[in-house]
């Protein structure tokens, strides 16, 4: 193995250009980084498929269960990841679930599903628009300009349909079906689209120039600007990112309640953030990964899913996820200060 | 040979990961056998409950009110909270219903919002007991288990009606609550039996103490001749009696309201409050399992059951507080 990764090295600095190459190197860097993630993983399966009785933990479509389960925290937390690993944060995702899910049922009968669709997402892409702004050029820091931001997309929400749910028809199918549709009967349509956002942020931070731009300044936003990166644009579209991912998260929200609810969303930022931060993605910029992200939600996901079913006091599992995030975040720490 | 004695010393701490991998892996194979030989145990139930919110007194007696049953038949109970979260609610739900539950009951955050769950429930034939609040879709459910809160707000009219015939009255309403609706239409069906009694405005108190106590300072403000008042929950009474004594109006404005807890039983007691009608929130919870085990013996059971109310006086109030030192 490690000559064989020796040869890979060298076959990499020969063939540099290879854009292909590179994306394999670097998945196979970043699988060996996130053993400790999959070992986390693995071991909480086990604890559950013991301690949930009769085993009904592992069943098949308990696990698409848990897809289906993780993934409107799993598409905010893509989102989230690149806001986080530029050094800023976003907390009015939640509240964009909200705003997104009102405006897009709003819009339904008038413009349609797709018209639904692409309002609620363009919600989302102007609180993002918002928040980058003022986080890009002004020197308030992003954590007060979310708070307000989430206050203000909280009181919008609020404010249709005097703070009561909005159904959705019966009729929207199509609508419906991004929340409840189960292609070849088992896949449910949220875990496709999370995979679609998967794959289109992983591509984004992890193998363009754009990408390797918001490392840099993660990394040293200083030494960034003077290699001539333009924060401040890249800084914005990073927040419209997130906001988008906010809005799809919101529209996949509210067909899955048949409603959207103003209230939806109140705490998911924190969830989001908890899913980063067990992915690996560094509270201080400069270090993360989009699958880190992806194995956080699901380490979320299962402590959720595992407890409920075992049958823990509810009291109980707030203390032990937040034992497990503590842990887990430590033990990340203090591996990566002996690496250094 | 040489490579892989280099390898083991170079990635020590990498090798033991895998060393854990496979023994992880190895022992889910084991669970997942020994699993599929046990069959799974009859007899003794499953049952689970999703509550909006566990952050109020009237679901924990509730719960009781269910785990009471359940339990005393050698049945389990699983509570969980939706911390009004409908989304957490719906997979809470669906956590439930993956293992084979004999029966869940549901307190829903969002009426509209339980459908998707409701249908997963009827797909996987898991019977569903709703709990003190209405769902949009009763033809989803086996039942519904709530206080009679039509009932109990004509009670507090008639109770109002009896000392002042001719109030002018504030209402201080939770209109996403199907529940005070329901109190404030049996209100308003009783009031029309009293041709003297009049609404001056129906303003948001939010059903809490701290929401309705600057909306009835405000209503106290605007209308000099209020002499009544109609808080849709105890709660909210005890804002609106706060904001009464800060307006030094004490005594001239009459308080009735729905709830019968220990707060408002105390605020009766002293005179602040007028009338309460009680709820018994625990008598839901053991109706509501009975006719869980009802269905399963195979008895018919009412789509729509209603626990009674009492109206609670200064002349009963001793009872609440009694109770309640149970």
């Amino acid at each position: 193995m490690s000559s064989s990764e020796h040869r890979d090295q060298t076959a990499n600095s020969n063939a540099a250009t290879s854009q292909g190459h590179q994306l394999l190197m670097m998945l196979f860097k970043a699988g060996q980084g996130f053993l400790p993630l999959l070992a986390a993983i693995v071991v909480l399966l086990v604890v559950f498929s013991l301690w949930v009785p009769q085993g009904r933990f592992l069943r098949f479509d308990n696990l698409v269960d848990l897809a289906q389960q993780i993934a409107v925290n799993a598409i905010l937390a893509f989102g989230l990841t690149l806001v986080i690993l530029i050094g800023g944060i976003d907390l009015s995702v939640g509240a964009v679930v909200a705003v997104a899910g009102v405006v897009s049922v709003s819009l339904l009968t008038p413009a349609g599903p797709v018209g639904g669709l692409l309002s609620g997402i363009a919600a989302g892409v102007l609180f993002g628009l918002f928040n980058g702004l003022f986080a890009a050029r002004t020197a308030m820091p992003p954590f007060i300009v979310t708070l307000a931001t989430m206050l203000m997309a909280r009181g919008f929400a609020l404010g249709f349909n005097e703070s009561r749910p909005l159904p959705i028809s019966e009729q929207q199918h199509l609508f419906l079906a991004l929340g409840n549709e189960r292609w070849w009967g088992w896949l449910p349509m949220p875990v496709i689209l999370m995979f679609v956002v998967l794959i289109f942020s992983a591509i984004l931070l992890h193998s363009t120039r754009f990408g390797q731009h918001l490392f840099a300044i993660g990394g040293n936003r200083e030494a960034a600007r003077l290699a001539g990166i333009t924060i401040a644009t890249h800084e914005v579209l990073v927040y419209v990112f997130c906001g988008a991912c906010a809005g799809l998260a919101g529209i996949i929200h509210a067909a899955q309640l048949y409603s959207a609810e103003p209230a939806a969303g109140q705490g998911y930022e924190l969830n989001a953030i908890a899913a980063v931060v067990l992915g690996g993605t560094s509270f201080s910029g400069g270090v993360g990964s989009i699958p880190g992200t992806l194995l956080g939600a699901i380490i979320i996901g299962i402590l959720d899913k595992g407890l409920n079913q075992a049958g823990v006091h509810f009291s109980l599992q707030y203390m032990v996820k937040g034992g497990v995030i503590l842990a887990a975040v430590w033990y990340d720490v203090s591996r990566r200060r002996l690496s250094r | 040979m040489e490579q892989l004695s280099a390898f083991s010393v170079h990635k020590g701490p990498t090798m033991r990961l895998h060393t854990l991998l496979f023994l992880a892996v190895a022992s889910i194979f084991w669970a997942g056998c020994r699993s599929a030989e046990s069959p799974s145990s009859g007899g003794d139930h499953l049952f689970g409950v999703s509550f909006q919110t566990m952050n109020n007194p009237f679901f924990v007696e509730l719960n009781e009110g269910l785990k009471g049953v359940i339990e005393a038949r050698g049945g389990r109970l699983v509570t969980l909270d939706a911390q009004w979260n409908s989304l957490k609610q719906k997979n809470d739900v669906a956590d439930l219903l993956q293992q084979s539950p004999a029966a869940v009951f549901i307190n829903p955050v969002n009426w509209e919002g339980i459908k998707g769950t409701l249908m997963e429930a009827r797909r996987k034939q898991v019977p569903v007991i709703i709990v003190d609040a209405p769902v949009s879709e009763p033809d989803l459910v086996l039942c519904q288990v709530a206080s009679d809160n039509f009932e109990a707000g004509r009670l507090a009219c008639e109770s109002l009606a009896k000392v002042n015939p001719n109030a002018k009255i504030v209402v201080l309403h939770l209109s996403v609550n199907r529940a005070c609706i329901d109190r404030v239409e049996g209100f308003k069906a009783e009031m029309a039996k009293h041709p003297g009694l009049k609404i001056l405005d129906t303003q948001e108190g939010k059903g809490s103490t701290e929401g309705a106590r600057p909306v009835m300072r405000d209503l106290l403000g605007r209308f000099p001749d209020l002499d009544a008042v109609f808080p849709i929950n105890d709660p909210s009474a005890l804002g609106a009696i706060s904001a009464i004594e800060a307006a030094g109006r004490t005594g001239q404005v009459t308080v009735v309201t729905v709830d019968g807890s220990r707060e408002g039983a105390l605020a009766l007691q002293v005179g602040k409050l007028h009338a309460t009608v009680a709820q018994f929130p625990r008598e839901i919870g053991r109706i509501a399992a009975e006719k869980a085990y009802d269905h399963l013996q195979g008895k018919p059971v009412e789509k729509d059951i209603k626990i009674p109310v009492k109206l609670i006086t200064r002349d009963n109030v001793h009872e609440i507080l009694q109770s309640d030192k149970k």
